[in-house]
């Protein structure tokens, strides 16, 4: 525990690198059954003969079911995921501005009714949200998805945090330049905050992207579902087909994958802040 | 005039913060309240005040019997399962000289996956056929109805959770680790302290705080699971799986008694409340009592 050995270090690494492996398992477990011949999917811990039917089976709509939009639920995802992310992300940098920045009666009060309602038990409000969207005549819509997600309690709290690091002099220096609040936010507070941004849109996106119990109460319409909506549904018609359903896995887990990886280094930085 | 200007602009910078603040949360807030009291299915035009009557049909329910016991019993065995596994993880990779980067990045990406996901590929991985499955049965001749056996449920949902969490809270605890002061190690090895007491003397006190975020993060999460359990058992066998999301949902959106589930729900946030409360309280008193925080 205290600075390594040298002898001890290789061993280290090993046991580090075995943890990886069987962590990182089950995702090469999906990718090679996705690949795999279909006598030997779930029926071989490494699968040795490949191809790509159930890929193709999946796109082609299959020959036992009726073709299911996966194309079009991967742009619903895609829709629905950017649409919220973008307006957790812009609602949570406003809204903590004025909880960190500016000096207004009932701030006190605001920043507490964050806190309040961030650790309030979410599970109350299920059915009345529902309702609302439904009332809205939202229901089976984009919006139903999107707008009950376009403010993040936690993005607000992150970036309230994090803004109240930045010296008040540097928005007084711009102030006397003449720089209006949204230049502030958008030339100063945004730039000074990239890490920490990559980490709440990381997060964010991917919460949002994984998302089941919501996205599958507020719609119906086949066209409407997200991907992973899409997939909890084949869950059981296409239990005999378990080779495309690992395709439809691969293609719902890939993307969010290599944007994370596309953001890693800056996630590191951004996660080291967060965790202090 | 200064002061007034400042207030206007403060409150139409948290305006966001205030329209949804009361279109999703006060609104629902009440709206269950008041629904929690009505016999309303969610479809007819109609329905009636019954009082207190939905609560007293819940309390006396096996339905939220189950969820109230099964939050419990998947905070005994998820949460210890999911702390060990970080603090292994931790200890596997705090202090590495190289691959810093790839190791923060591998443990992570589990955290990515969605909750379907990692349901299908375990119940493919726990299918009759499998290899697993296979090999128990022709090496130990044991024949293991995972998902249909109360227990092994349970069990089988905690370890996908942990899958999940283990690299995040990993990442917390080792943070946790590197503020630890190395010359703290250095001066117990000349006072001649072995590895065990340096374990509980040392580390576990100083690294209490990340162990309490962890726990509490942990803790907080029992009490929403949902999509594995949904996919997997659907709150079975027998209930033993049964959260409360999954109860509420199955009351709201499949039996459509939306009186009933607010009520249900009502019941669930007040558990969860004070249960979070109550647990971390305790935390604090036993952080405190040896001296940890």
């Amino acid at each position: 525990m205290a600075g390594p050995k040298k002898e001890s270090l290789t061993i280290r690494y090993i046991m580090a690198f075995l943890l990886l492996f069987i962590m990182v398992f089950p995702y090469l477990y999906m990718v090679l059954n996705s690949f795999a011949d279909w006598n030997q999917v779930d029926r071989k811990l490494i699968p040795d003969s490949f191809s790509l039917r159930s890929y193709e089976w999946l796109l082609s709509g299959g020959q036992a079911a009726e073709p299911r939009p996966w194309i079009r639920a991967f742009f619903n995802s895609l829709i629905v995921s950017t649409g919220s992310t973008a307006l957790m992300m812009v609602t949570g940098i406003v809204v903590a501005y004025a909880l960190a920045k500016l000096q207004f009666r009932g701030r006190n009060f605001l920043n507490n009714a964050v806190l309040f309602q961030m650790f309030f038990p979410a599970i109350i409000l299920l059915v009345p949200t529902f309702l609302i969207i439904q009332r809205f005549g939202l229901y089976d819509s984009y919006w139903a998805m999107i707008l009950p997600k376009a403010l993040s309690l936690w993005a607000v709290f992150m970036y309230t945090n994090f803004f109240r690091a930045i010296p008040d002099t540097f928005i007084e220096a711009a102030k006397l330049d003449g720089a209006s609040d949204w230049q502030i936010i958008f030339r100063i507070m945004l730039p000074m905050s990239k890490s920490i941004t990559i980490v709440v849109f990381l997060f964010l996106f991917m919460e949002r992207w994984t998302e089941l119990l919501w996205d599958m109460l507020v719609v119906k319409s086949d066209n409407m579902l997200t991907l992973n909506v899409l997939l909890s549904q084949m869950f059981g018609p296409y239990g005999g087909y378990p080779g495309p359903m690992y395709a439809a896995s691969v293609i719902l887990t890939v993307p969010i994958i290599i944007l994370f990886l596309f953001f890693a280094k800056k996630f590191k930085e951004g996660m080291q802040f967060t965790l202090k | 005039m200064r002061t007034r200007h400042n207030n206007r602009l403060g409150w139409l910078f948290a305006s966001p913060y205030l329209l949804y603040g009361l279109i999703f949360f006060l609104i629902p807030l009440g709206w269950s309240f008041y629904l929690s009291i009505t016999d309303w299915n969610l479809i007819a035009p109609v329905f009636h005040h019954v009082g207190f009557e939905n609560f007293m049909k819940a309390l006396k329910s096996p339905g939220v019997h189950a969820a109230f016991i099964v939050t419990f019993k998947f905070m005994i065995v998820f949460v210890p399962m999911v702390i060990a596994s970080s603090l292994v993880v931790a200890l596997a990779v705090h202090g590495l000289p190289r691959f810093k980067g790839l190791f923060l990045i591998g443990f992570f990406l589990p955290y990515l996956a969605s909750g379907v996901v990692s349901s299908f590929i375990v119940k493919g991985f726990l299918s009759y056929n499998s290899p697993v499955n296979k090999f128990l049965r022709g090496t130990f001749s044991l024949d293991v109805n995972w998902l249909g056996t109360p227990f092994s449920a349970l069990l089988v949902v905690s370890v996908i959770m942990a899958w999940k969490f283990t690299g995040y809270y990993a990442l917390i605890l080792t943070s946790g680790f590197e503020s630890i002061n190395k010359e703290i190690y250095e001066a117990a090895d000349i006072d001649g302290v072995n590895g065990w007491q340096r374990f509980w003397k040392i580390t576990l006190p100083l690294l209490y705080p990340a162990l309490f975020t962890t726990l509490i993060l942990s803790i907080g999460v029992t009490f929403g699971i949902f999509t594995e359990v949904y996919q997997l058992t659907g709150g079975g066998p027998n209930f033993a799986t049964n959260t409360w999301q999954m109860e509420i949902y199955k009351q709201a959106f499949q039996n459509l008694s939306a009186g009933y589930a607010s009520s249900v729900a009502l019941i669930a946030s007040v558990v969860t409340f004070i249960s979070i409360f109550i647990i971390r309280k305790f935390l604090e008193m036993w952080g405190k009592r040896n001296g940890w925080t």
